[in-house]
């Protein structure tokens, strides 16, 4: 059985679409194979994967409440596609999005279902995930913080000869926990996805979780990381909010 | 201010004009936006990339009342139209609140009235469903009082109905 991961975020590495595409992988048997698909000129080789391919994994942030226009572009060449050669792969759906509800990714599911019907392919149900961005930054967090922790280790060890502090290995541990809540949803339905696309094609319908935070946490804490964000890049000072 | 955007052949604004205040062409010839968000955190409200869209989020952002016209792909919009509305998001801020009980980003020129879409070519129910739902979204998401959305066979009825 063959499986193909396509990454339909236009951004060249880091993309939270990468990042969840891989933890899905982990849970998916037999051959697999990842695609990125930023524009034209990576159309030629994912057809060429998609050619004996049983599953396809679409991975893809969404945009203005539906697809990001490049993979629209691809999908009208990719039905012509699976008309030509008569394939009739399964396909299955990863959406994230920056907003935390993961539910504001339902009309982009639904375009989905309405493209495999005029393809001739067969939509077997997707994961929409609220805050993606979030989820991304948190693989990075991880590991700053295993640096530090292992920083600290190497300190207190030189300090008292313990190389293995209790202290410090717990409040590690701790602070993994606390990370893998955050993904807790999402790792759910990807063990759950993971066996649907294991049982050769099994349906899964749609799902939507997001990251374990509630909102009007959430909230404050994403105007926080763009007020950063664009103080670093200087957004800030030209005009940050203004009718420009 | 009426704004008009539209995947139509380009020779098709001159009669549309007479209609509205603000015409967007959406004629392809622009590149997909690339999700760097630097339209928020770098130089708002313009694009990296200088092309016909680089500051077409202010002329959206300023539109009282929108009209699209667009083919139907999938009910969705035609990727030519789809690209524009991507490219476009510097007409929020990159500031989050509640609307209608979700997030959503605070708008940079504040609500609109009207969003309407007109949609051409074969399309199956399924698709209208889709469509009418993704235009109901996108009017929350962008500050909109309401949305409307009709559907046509053909390009010049769709043209006809602004
Ligand atoms: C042009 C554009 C439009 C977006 N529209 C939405 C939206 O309507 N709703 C939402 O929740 N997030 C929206 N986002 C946020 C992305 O979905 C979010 O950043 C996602 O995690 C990006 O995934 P990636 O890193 O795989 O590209 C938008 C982002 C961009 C660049």
């Amino acid at each position: 059985m063959k499986t193909v991961f396509i990454n339909g975020s236009p951004k060249k590495k880091i993309s939270a679409s990468s990042y969840l595409s891989a933890m899905q992988r982990l849970f998916v048997k037999g051959e697999k194979v990842t695609k990125q698909l930023r524009n034209k000129n990576d159309y030629e080789s994912i057809f060429e994967e998609l050619k004996d391919a049983d599953a396809i994994v679409l991975s893809l942030p969404l945009y203005v409440d539906g697809l990001p226009s490049h993979v629209l572009a691809f999908l009208e060449e990719a039905e012509m596609f699976f008309r030509e050669n008569d394939l009739h792969p399964n396909l299955y759906c990863i959406a994230n999005n920056g907003f935390i509800e993961g539910r504001q990714n339902e009309p982009l599911m639904q375009v989905l279902e309405n493209f495999c019907f005029r393809a001739g392919i067969n939509w077997r149900g997707g994961i929409g995930i609220g805050g993606g961005v979030m989820l991304n930054v948190t693989r990075f967090v991880f590991l700053v913080q295993t640096a530090v922790y292992i920083i600290m280790l190497i300190i207190t060890g030189f300090q008292t000869g313990n190389y293995f502090h209790e202290g410090v290995i717990s409040a590690f541990l701790q602070n993994v926990g606390v990370l893998l809540f955050f993904n807790a949803g999402v790792i759910f339905f990807f063990i759950r996805m993971g066996i649907a696309i294991n049982r050769r094609g099994k349906d899964f319908g749609k799902h939507y979780t997001r990251i374990l935070i509630p909102s009007f946490i959430f909230i404050p804490f994403a105007n926080l990381f763009f007020l950063i964000y664009s103080l670093f890049k200087g957004g800030l000072f030209r005009g940050w909010l203004a009718k420009k | 201010m009426k704004v008009i955007l539209h995947d139509l052949e380009p020779s098709r604004s001159e009669q549309l004009s007479s209609k509205c205040d603000a015409i967007i062409e959406a004629d392809g010839k622009y590149a997909p936006c690339q999700g760097c968000f630097g339209c928020w955190v770098k130089h708002p409200a313009e694009c990296f990339m200088k092309d016909k869209l680089q500051k077409a989020c202010r002329t959206l952002g300023r539109a009282e009342e929108l009209v699209i016209i667009t083919k139907n792909l999938y009910g969705s919009y035609s990727t030519n139209i789809k690209t524009v509305m991507d490219r476009t998001i510097g007409a929020s801020t990159p500031l989050s609140t509640y609307r209608a009980w979700e997030m959503h980003h605070i708008l940079r020129y504040g609500k609109h009235s009207l969003f309407k879409v007109l949609v051409y070519g074969n399309i199956t129910e399924q698709e209208k469903a889709t469509f009418t739902y993704m235009a109901k979204r996108n009017a929350i998401n962008d500050g909109y009082n309401e949305s409307e959305v009709l559907f046509f066979a053909s390009a010049s009825e769709a043209e006809s109905a602004v």
